[in-house]
């Protein structure tokens, strides 16, 4: 049992017995030792069940969507990533920092449960992609701060080349690759479900009038999903790779996102989303010296 | 039990394949699923399919009928793809019997669903005994034997370094008479089934869940879904859709495609009012209908032990676990 | 049928405006002739297939077409009323269980609607009619918003009450000018009516519904012998797709007609 897990129960004892907060969100052991859930606790009795390890993927800041009108305040675990989340949805005006209790943990990255399917525990398992590059391992937003700090270091560049591979193609050479990656999408929409920059009370995916998008399984659509929503998310992505790990085909979606991010980094200027709640976000406002190559 | 060595499974395809088009599980990067087998399709047996088989009978696209509007004038065609025989090679016990399930639903009670009749009667299962179950499966719990398929034409058993087939159908028989020449006639003790991680006492749920509708435990154990449709997309049984069409310039086709009871407009009626309004009467329902409602109507559970969902689900929602939480709940 | 989701080409005959926002619409096939006979309150699955369709109750049916009141609510009822006499259309059917019609032979019958829900519920009432000798008395409680949002008002003021025993009673939810009948919701009128216990046909908006069994339990009315009309979203109409279900019965094959005592056994998700 690690040092964290036994400070997060503390923490969390203490806020629930104090009536401070009425419901923790935190992570506890799944179904196997190489998968962690959430966990909603709302009672001192169940505390004992949180735990952080190698495999809390969750972002919980989306959670916090759907309690932004929760009666009381809540009390949340973060990561480095997942603190980004926090303070987009502040931006967005979908929740306000008093409503949340936010508890920091400093993260060395996690690995990655799908290499770990059929291994034993304590057999070597590989890193998470989505940690690879991690540049905030530190919550940029926290009431208290659980464990030490950590130095980001880049553990692996398999997006970064990914992007680096795609940029070198020909645009029939990269519509090809894309095509062939949104074949394989069954529409479950893991990705939107579980991105915090996916807030909108009605997805434009689920409105009937405008019939934007049915249910209906091609690639014409499936393009149309993922290029939307990719838009969408444009400029408030938060780089928390849960899209990427939560699809069932394992579409490299973040991608997408990060080249994304490089473009708006190149026309715009350095813009990390949800680093600084008072920074608008990209393309959410406009500057007087934005370029303007279309024109 | 009829053998053939498993260097030599490339014969078998392809004398099947004069006849059939043959449907075998296939892995390509991290996904496997069934594709058409042809000549250089290494089929892939070390793992159940991440993508279930149930696509084959019940695409997740499917065109009904056509139609053209014109002023006010309308035509409908059916329109009806005449697929070949077929064969549905290497799927695992806990497929075969949600092809049984999905029988059920489309073949049963009132009506027969046209589209997917004519598919089945078309294709012939070849089932494939496992030995080594996968982390998330739990099938033996369910009630299902790993070795042997329900509804299975030939039952295919891994011997080590052979395949034996034994037929479990007229159908089956005869087909293996005509292959006669591929393989070797001989006892054969097929590999034994190692042991589960995951074991679930059913033992009682449906008559259980009969009297839990206002348990408050769909409250807690509905938290953390996050409404998305992975475990009934990768679901074996489930089988939801809606229909809708496609319509361009006054002509177009009408098409059924899979639906999730998870998305959140799912039950939502025209005027607004929606009987499920929130994740918990979602989540409810699907284990419900899983485990009570179905055995209710058709005598069965709607669950295979496949354990795609909770490996895949995003959360880790665990039906097992849920199972578990019924087990122990305290009458209301 | 070959296969039970492709519809046969229908056409719409006829067109009569009942209310601001409720049309009936009388359907026949593209050759004039009715496209199936349905039992009293069955459904069919309608549909302008460039629109959309989507499941209604069959209201009356003649020798050669059938009459489904189809109230405007959203993007496919909103085209329907947009139509001409001879749009051609999409029809299937009949789905659903119908009414008991065994169980209510001989019997008193009273039957309460409010607003649309008198359609389904019409069906029944004009059986009994055509074979009168078969039902006992025959009751009808209905009542609607205003004069305007009354429904079928050929029947109740001037068809209904010339039938042999059939009492109908029809009340407003606020005073109107102009309107000298009973002025109250539909269940104080029940109530204050004051009915012996009998079987009960009612269907209504789910408001009116909850209020109208409570009523009839305080006046003594058997489970058994009170049945209404559902509805919930439906795609397939077979029993296939999986979404009107209530618990393990689906509301178009299995109803959409239940008895009280049927409902209570049911999960309350509808």
């Amino acid at each position: 049992m690690n040092e964290i897990s036994l400070q997060m129960r503390e923490i969390a004892r203490d806020l629930l017995s104090k009536n401070e907060v009425n419901l923790v969100l935190g992570w506890e052991k799944g179904s196997h030792w190489y998968k962690s859930a959430p966990l909603f606790i709302n009672k001192v009795e169940d505390v004992d069940r949180l735990v952080f390890d190698e495999f809390c993927h969750n972002n919980l800041s989306k959670y916090l969507v759907d309690l932004a009108h929760h009666e009381a305040k809540v009390a949340i675990f973060v990561k480095g990533c997942d603190s980004r989340g926090i303070n987009r949805l502040i931006q967005d005006n979908v929740i306000k920092r008093e409503q949340v209790y936010v508890i920091g943990i400093p993260c060395r990255g996690l690995k990655d449960p799908d290499d770990a399917v059929g291994k034993k525990c304590g057999e070597p398992v590989k890193d998470a992609v989505k940690c690879q590059e991690c540049r905030y391992p530190n919550p940029v937003v926290h009431d208290i701060m659980v464990g030490e700090q950590v130095n980001a270091t880049a553990r692996g560049q398999e997006t970064a080349a990914l992007i680096e591979k795609l940029e070198k193609m020909t645009q029939d050479e990269r519509y090809n690759y894309w095509s062939r990656q949104f074949e394989c999408c069954i529409r479950c929409y893991a990705c939107r479900n579980v991105c915090p920059a996916c807030s909108c009370r009605e997805c434009i995916f689920d409105r009937a009038v405008p019939d934007w998008l049915g249910k209906a399984n091609n690639l014409a659509e499936n393009q149309f999903m993922h290029l939307t929503r990719a838009m969408h998310v444009a400029g408030r992505c938060i780089e928390c790779g849960e899209c990427e790990r939560a699809c069932p085909m394992n579409l490299p979606l973040m991608a997408l996102n990060k080249k994304i991010i490089k473009d708006i980094e190149e026309l715009f200027g350095e813009n990390d989303a949800g680093i600084d709640p008072e920074k608008k976000p990209p393309l959410g406002h406009f500057e007087l010296n934005d370029p303007e190559k279309f024109m | 039990m009829k053998t053939i060595a498993k260097s030599r499974l490339n014969e078998l395809l392809k004398a099947l394949d004069k006849e059939y088009n043959i449907l075998v599980p296939f892995k390509e990067e991290s996904v496997s699923k069934f594709v058409p087998w042809q000549e250089g399709v290494d089929p892939y047996f070390e793992e159940n399919t991440l993508l279930p088989p149930k696509d084959i009978l019940f695409p997740q696209t499917e065109k009904m009928y056509g139609f053209k509007v014109k002023d006010k004038s309308v035509e409908i065609e059916e329109l009806t793809q005449e697929k070949g025989q077929q064969i549905i090679f290497g799927l695992r016990s806990c497929d075969a019997y949600s092809i049984d399930c999905l029988d059920k639903v489309f073949l049963t009670k009132g009506y027969e669903d046209g589209f997917y009749r004519q598919k089945r009667e078309n294709t012939l299962l070849w089932a494939l005994a496992c030995t080594k179950p996968q982390d998330s499966c739990f099938c033996e719990s369910i009630g299902i034997d790993p070795r042997e398929a329900v509804c299975a034409d030939v039952q295919i058993y891994d011997l080590g370094e052979e395949w034996g087939f034994t037929a479990r159908s007229a159908a089956g028989e005869e087909l293996l008479q005509k292959l006669e020449g591929l393989f070797t006639d001989k006892d054969a003790e097929p590999l034994p089934v190692q042991g589960f991680s995951i074991t679930v006492d059913m033992e009682g749920v449906p008559e259980k869940l009969a009297n839990m509708f206002d348990h408050p435990l769909w409250e807690e154990v509905s938290r953390k879904c996050l409404g998305c449709a992975a475990c009934t997309y990768l679901c074996p049984t489930c089988h939801c859709f809606d229909i809708a069409g496609s319509v361009k310039g006054g002509q177009g086709y009408k098409f059924r495609c899979w639906d999730s009871c998870m998305f959140s407009e799912y039950t939502r009626m025209a005027g607004g009012h929606n009987p499920r309004p929130s994740k918990k009467e979602r989540v409810r329902n699907r284990f419900l209908h899983k485990l009570y409602y179905f055995v209710e109507r058709y005598g069965q559970l709607l669950c295979t032990g496949c354990g795609r969902c909770l490996a895949k689900c995003p959360v880790n929602m665990d039906i097992t676990a849920i199972i578990r939480k019924i087990k122990e709940a305290q009458q209301q | 049928m070959t296969n039970p989701l492709v519809p046969i080409r229908g056409k719409i005959i006829k067109v009569v405006q009942e209310t601001p926002d409720v049309k009936t619409f009388h359907v026949s096939t593209i050759e004039g002739k009715k496209p199936f006979t349905p039992k009293p309150g069955q459904l069919a699955m309608f549909s302008l297939p460039a629109v959309g369709e989507a499941m209604f109750s069959i209201t009356s049916q003649g020798p050669d077409h059938l009459e489904l009141a189809i109230k405007e609510v959203g993007q496919l009822t909103s085209a329907l009323h947009e139509i001409e006499e001879g749009q051609e259309c999409g029809i299937r059917g009949p789905y659903g269980n119908g009414f008991p019609l065994d169980y209510c032979k001989g019997k008193d019958l009273l039957f309460i609607g409010g607003g649309i829900g008198l359609a389904p519920v019409r069906s029944l009432i004009n059986y009994c009619i055509e074979n009168r000798k078969d039902f006992g008395k025959l009751t009808v409680v209905y009542g609607a918003r205003s004069v305007a949002d009354l429904v079928f008002k050929e029947d109740l003021f001037e068809n209904w009450p010339k039938v042999d025993n059939m009492e109908v009673y029809t009340t407003i939810d606020r005073a109107e000018e102009g309107w000298n009948g009973h002025v109250a919701f539909v269940p104080a009128y029940v109530e204050e009516l004051g009915l012996k216990p009998m079987t009960t046909i009612t269907c209504g908006p789910p408001i009116m519904i909850k209020f109208v069994l409570q009523a009839l339990a305080k006046m003594g009315f058997n489970d058994k012998d009170v049945i209404t009309t559902l509805e919930m979203r439906m795609k397939c109409g077979v029993g296939k797709c999986g979404r009107c279900n209530i618990g393990s019965l689906y509301v178009c094959l299995d109803g959409p007609v239940f008895t009280l005592e049927q409902l209570k056994k049911l999960p309350p998700e509808y």
